[in-house]
């Protein structure tokens, strides 16, 4: 039997400490869903591999070429001729549909080439040629059809009998956009502070970098004894386009795991505290807490201090209890950014706790991720579904590790800001502007890491 | 790292033109044999890469300017213009700020002084060779966009600045009293920084872009034609090669003899 630490944070009384949990059952061939208050329902899984390539956006054009199309009455010899006496160095005609490919006059841009064609009354058509690039969406099994938090088209959640949502187009992160401006350094680790790390799993063994430390049984071995941390971790950086479960938010980041709730969910704050300090001298970059408690308590507020000025990110679920405040270390505001929880439709989660700490929130119903294999089941594929601002939390999480791998210069302070000035204020049509409910709105990593287009 | 701010360039061109303004003002009074005032349009383009940039990106400058030629005799013209600017910076990117910014905005207006100056040094015949040497700085005015799309106001406000030396033989042709065509070929030296402040309610950043000198070489055929006792023009077109491509230069002026 593991002894815990005796140190003096535990002097602190020993105040529960809730993860943001449900339950799940098993049963063979069936994904496991898992939802707060013991709703389950099942699909077969193993029949569910989705490999559906998908083009991304585009966004530049060729700095010297446009497309031209003249219109139908136009004779070729003319209209070549036209285009050389422009001065072209390169006039080539794509067959069949009528379109010129031309090389733009040393020194003109494109807009200044457009610009003059689209003056020629005979010319119908002219575009900038725009660039392309390999679709590389993740070919993780499941990212097409049940990770509508990354990346959602519309349609139904098909997760099982009974739960069959429909969701709305648009209703994500904007992951894959994001994808395209970082998809994370491996130097940039994330500590996930929680019932440990399924360090095995196949969407996980290669993410881990170390077997961590477990502050619940004080050792060195983070494995999850229960499925929430395993959960949590592959949100935010589950191997992605391995062919295999879904695609992780931090997609090339790094897992650090922590242990700090024992086998039944429950912890104290002096591991978490513990926990915090320790990761943070690791060298983690960001620090996921998908789990809080009712008190405040001014040696948490020092733990996470401690790592807000040593330059680390502090992530937090809000809390699940709808009406209720936002649990601790959470409510800390000046150091850690609290996450509450909206659906599929952009709304707020009906669970999701409420205060003027919330700072952002994150899809976090129904949200897939990793579960160890001996929770499932052997007959079972080991992932599940859960809901709950601990979903929302890693989110928040991966995208502090993406902003992090893009501009390692940024402190936490302004990492924290860049995450909530570019959320999308999702229930603006009724609580417009920051709210006690979902802060400044649900996180729209494309808008925090894509350039912004001055025009 | 070396730092300069705009307002020293600035300083360091005024002097410079200054300088030679005034160490030409008492030939002004004794010993310029001719002097021309008129209007020059320049255009150019320059393919560089900014300090700490791997990408190329395009600078394009087009200038309208008033310029005066004071003639010394032997061959020796300073020239002095003023004027305004419109330098284009498309596709340049702001990485290190809290949110990146690429640069498609319509192109930054500035006001431009430059001089120059011409020297005899070799005649025969009817061949001249001559050297140039020329001093052009665009001192940009400041501009503000509004950031919009988030949850907070913002705006980013840019200025940027550019000089560009060039110095090189002429080598000319004097056909007849009214025309004089010439193959230059220069040297050119351009520094350029494009001064970026972003702001979003409480975040803000700001990223100097620079290019410390990119030396590059330009050719160029140009004419001096004089259509009538008093006006003259001057048109000059050319290319500055690099790797994989080639910039542009182009500069026509319209001239009145005093």
């Amino acid at each position: 039997m593991k002894v815990p630490a005796k140190r003096s944070v535990q002097a602190i009384p020993a105040l529960l400490v809730l993860l943001v949990f449900g339950q799940g059952t098993t049963d063979a061939g069936w994904i496991m869903q898992t939802k707060r208050g013991d709703r389950l329902s099942q699909r077969p899984a193993r029949t569910l591999r989705v490999e559906r390539p998908a083009l991304r956006r585009g966004p530049r054009y060729a700095a010297d070429r446009v497309l031209v199309r003249f219109k139908p009455a136009v004779a070729d010899a003319y209209a070549e001729g036209l285009l050389r006496s422009y001065g072209f160095s390169s006039v080539r005609k794509i067959p069949r549909i009528g379109v010129y490919s031309v090389r733009t006059s040393p020194g003109a841009s494109v807009a200044e080439t457009l610009a003059m064609l689209r003056r020629n009354a005979d010319i119908q058509q002219a575009r900038p040629d725009y660039r392309t690039r390999l679709a590389d969406t993740p070919n993780d099994t499941f990212f097409v059809r049940y990770q509508y938090n990354l990346r959602n088209r519309g349609g139904v959640l098909d997760i099982g009998p009974g739960i069959q949502p429909q969701t709305t187009a648009g209703a994500d992160i904007k992951a894959t956009t994001a994808w395209d401006s970082a998809k994370g350094d491996p130097e940039v680790i994330i500590a996930i502070l929680d019932s440990g790390v399924d360090m095995t799993h196949p969407d996980l063994t290669a993410k881990v970098v170390s077997p961590g430390r477990d502050f619940a049984n004080d050792d060195d071995d983070a494995t999850d004894d229960h499925w929430h941390g395993t959960h949590v971790a592959g949100v935010a950086a589950a191997d992605t386009n391995n062919a295999e479960g879904i695609a992780g938010v931090a997609r090339n980041c790094k897992i650090l795991p922590v242990k700090v709730a024992g086998a039944d969910g429950t912890g104290f704050y002096s591991w978490i505290i513990e926990g915090i300090i320790w990761a943070a001298d690791q060298g983690a970059d960001v620090i996921n807490l998908s789990m809080g408690g009712d008190f405040d308590d001014p040696f948490l507020e020092d733990a996470c201090k401690y790592a807000f000025d040593r330059g680390v990110v502090v992530v937090a679920s809000a809390g699940n209890d709808f009406g209720g405040p936002v649990l601790y270390p959470a409510a800390y505001d000046s150091y850690v950014l609290a996450v509450a929880a909206t659906d599929y439709n952009d709304e707020p989660a009906d669970f999701s706790s409420s205060g003027p700490q919330v700072d952002v929130a994150a899809p976090a119903v129904y949200i897939l991720g990793p579960a160890p294999q001996w929770y499932v089941g052997e007959a079972y594929l080991p992932y599940v579904f859960a809901s709950g601002t601990s979903q929302a939390a890693p989110h928040v999480s991966g995208m502090a590790a993406l902003i992090k791998s893009l501009k390692p210069e940024l402190k936490p302070v302004d990492i924290m800001k860049i995450i909530r000035y570019t959320a999308d204020d999702v229930n603006a049509s009724v609580d417009r502007g920051r709210d006690d409910h979902i802060g400044y709105g649900r996180i729209n990593m494309e808008r925090a890491l894509a350039p912004y287009i001055l025009k | 790292m070396r730092k300069r701010s705009g307002g020293a360039w600035r300083l360091i061109s005024l002097g410079t033109a200054l300088v030679l303004a005034a160490t030409h003002a008492p030939a002004a009074e004794s010993k310029v044999k001719t002097f021309m005032a008129g209007l020059n349009i320049d255009h150019f383009s320059r393919t560089i890469v900014w300090d700490g940039d791997t990408a190329s990106s395009r600078l394009r400058a087009s200038l309208v300017s008033a310029r005066a030629d004071f003639g010394f005799g032997k061959g020796l013209t300073l020239s002095l213009s003023a004027g305004l600017s419109l330098t284009d910076f498309e596709g340049l990117a702001f990485g290190t700020l809290p949110i990146t910014i690429e640069y498609n905005a319509s192109p930054m207006k500035g006001l431009v002084l430059g001089a120059e100056l011409e020297t005899l040094l070799f005649k025969s015949g009817n061949f001249e060779i001559k050297a140039a040497g020329r001093f052009v700085s665009s001192f940009g005015m400041s501009k503000t966009w509004p950031l919009e799309g988030f949850a907070v106001q913002g705006e980013a406000k840019g200025r940027s600045n550019w000089m560009e030396a060039s110095a090189g033989p002429r080598l000319a042709y004097v056909l007849s009293g009214a025309f004089v065509p010439y193959l230059e070929v220069n040297a050119r030296w351009l520094r350029t920084d494009f001064r970026m402040e972003e702001t979003l309610e409480d975040l803000h950043g700001l990223e100097t872009k620079r290019i410390n000198g990119d030396l590059s070489f330009s050719v160029a055929l140009g004419g001096d034609a004089r259509v009538s006792d008093r006006l003259t023009i001057k048109a000059k077109a050319g290319f500055v090669p690099y790797a994989g491509g080639a910039d542009i230069l182009a500069s026509v002026g319209l001239m009145y003899m005093f």
